[in-house]
């Protein structure tokens, strides 16, 4: 009855270039995209964008939390969007001071990247941790969060402007939705999952999933911020990611499984 | 952005915020998921869940109270005053605090049917109460003892003026309430995951031996709170006001 499911197993070295990379080109993209266009309707592209860095993140999750934190894995994804959220802030203001608005994202990345190594050093050095990928993990998911909330909040304001950023996305409180709901993407799947049959592919194809239900809450924001056929192509685009996932994860959950049995209707089936 | 005597003190009073937070995690008697099955001393849920929601109600207290201070017909003269907002702030972490370990409490009480008891002292420091024949077979302690329920309210103290420290001064460098709470938001959470990793996601209170260990979150936050400081400060007004 096994049944043979696409599985997949990424380097992390790999997977870090893969959701840097995928980020960085992806918000961009959706920024020429708009602004050639004359359009925000590609907005949704940020979203997207948004999913890789997601995947790097969970990665580092899964790695860092299989030492055990001792905390639970939501700590470590409430701090990487704890760091992220800053680095965007502070990116997107000092590119905006220095007239370079469009760098803003790599500035924020760099910045989050060099916090998140101090954080890892800190839990190593100072309590005393010796996990020996913290430091990396640690800049890693530092990096992914500032990565998920920059996409996201393009998705939501169209725009990589400082203004047009803190007027659609903070003034509006929109960022506390991005704020739980890619928290959620980046910190959920390993903490679903975890156990000693964990395995990465279903971890991260349920990170994209989550991914996919976060795009959908930012694209009914879009709605208000960016008007209807925005807001609802990425609604539309969020749910069809999760669909796909979903059905993906579902099929990986089946193949980790040591049985698959029906339980009957309730009340239960007479045999 | 103008780097003045001021700055400096915003820089201080940012830092000191953050290091009242990391603190005051410690005395919050958290339990996580075992208390959340009555079979550990404390609330139960987790360090930054209860971290965050006692910081956001003191962010939310003190935003009020800045509200209500500028409603006031000598605003133009007088401007803020720090110390009405940083206790406002505090009072109202501290009423989340004690309103979540109340209900919780009656849940313990009525509906788990525990003794409140703690596993980690024979006396409670408060009520000088015996505490070891309260403390069910293969259980680190039940429930919110008293002195359990005081520590948890000086906690949620610490955090709340900790909030209320680190949102009023960026308040007055960008002039944006919404970005200056996610802002605080944001170190709030890397202080408290910070030193909820020092305490290993459990502690009783300021009883706890495990309250010992607080000079090395205060090492840690020292150090993350001073660099996402100069960053908060570097944050300037957004150009035709908000």
């Amino acid at each position: 009855m096994a049944e043979t499911v696409k599985g997949f197993k990424i380097d992390p070295k790999k997977l870090r270039i893969y959701g840097l990379v995928g980020s960085v080109v992806g918000i961009y993209l959706a920024y020429i995209l708009n602004s050639v266009t004359g359009t925000n309707i590609f907005s949704f592209v940020g979203a997207l964008a948004a999913l890789f860095s997601v995947v790097w993140g969970a990665n580092a999750v899964r790695r860092v939390c299989a030492y055990g934190i001792g905390t639970g894995v939501p700590s470590i994804g409430m701090l990487s969007l704890g760091m992220g959220v800053v680095a965007v802030l502070f990116g997107l203001s000092i590119a905006e001071q220095m007239g370079i608005g469009l760098l803003g994202v790599i500035i924020a990345l760099v910045y989050s990247l060099i916090f998140g190594y101090v954080v890892g050093l800190i839990a190593n050095r100072v309590m005393g941790f010796n996990i020996p990928v913290m430091e990396e993990g640690l800049t890693d998911l530092s990096g992914a969060g500032t990565l998920a909330i920059l996409g996201w909040s393009f998705a939501i304001s169209g725009s990589l402007g400082y203004a047009d950023i803190v007027h659609s996305v903070i003034n509006t409180g929109f960022l506390a939705i991005i704020f739980i709901c890619g928290g959620l993407a980046i910190l959920h799947p390993f903490n679903a999952n975890l156990g000693p049959d964990e395995t990465q592919d279903r971890t991260l194809i349920n990170g994209v999933m989550v991914g996919g239900l976060s795009t959908v809450a930012t694209g009914v924001c879009a709605l208000m911020t960016l008007g209807l056929a925005a807001g609802m192509v990425q609604i539309v685009v969020g749910f069809a990611v999760w669909y796909y996932f979903f059905v993906w994860f579902f099929r990986l959950a089946k193949r980790d499984a040591s049985a698959v049995v029906g339980t009957g209707l309730l009340p239960p089936t007479v045999q | 952005m103008n780097f003045d005597a001021n700055t400096i003190i915003y820089l201080l009073e940012i830092i000191v915020g953050g290091l009242l937070v990391g603190i005051g995690v410690h005395f919050v008697p958290v339990g996580g998921a075992p208390a959340a099955m009555a079979q550990a001393t404390g609330i139960g849920t987790g360090t930054v869940q209860l971290a965050a929601g006692s910081g956001l109600t003191g962010l939310l207290s003190a935003g009020l109270m800045m509200h209500a201070m500028s409603l006031s017909p000598t605003f133009a003269q007088d401007g803020y005053s720090i110390w009405p907002i940083l206790l406002t702030g505090a009072v109202g972490a501290m009423i989340m605090m004690d309103a979540t370990m109340l209900t919780g409490s009656w849940i313990y009480a009525y509906a788990v049917g525990a003794p409140f008891a703690s596993a980690k002292v024979n006396y409670d420091p408060i009520t000088m109460f015996s505490q070891p024949p309260y403390v069910a077979p293969g259980t680190v302690g039940q429930g919110i003892p008293t002195v359990c329920f005081v520590s948890g309210t000086i906690g949620a103290a610490m955090g709340g003026l900790g909030g209320a420290l680190i949102y009023f001064p960026l308040v007055l460098i960008n002039g944006n309430p919404a970005m200056s709470a996610i802002f605080a938001i944001g170190i709030f959470m890397v202080d408290a995951v910070l030193a909820s990793w020092n305490i290993q996601g459990t502690i009783e209170g300021f009883h706890d031996p495990k309250f010992k260990k607080w000079p090395k979150a205060f090492k840690a936050c020292l150090i993350s709170t001073a660099i996402l400081a100069v960053v908060a400060v570097l944050i300037t007004p957004l150009v035709g006001g908000v």
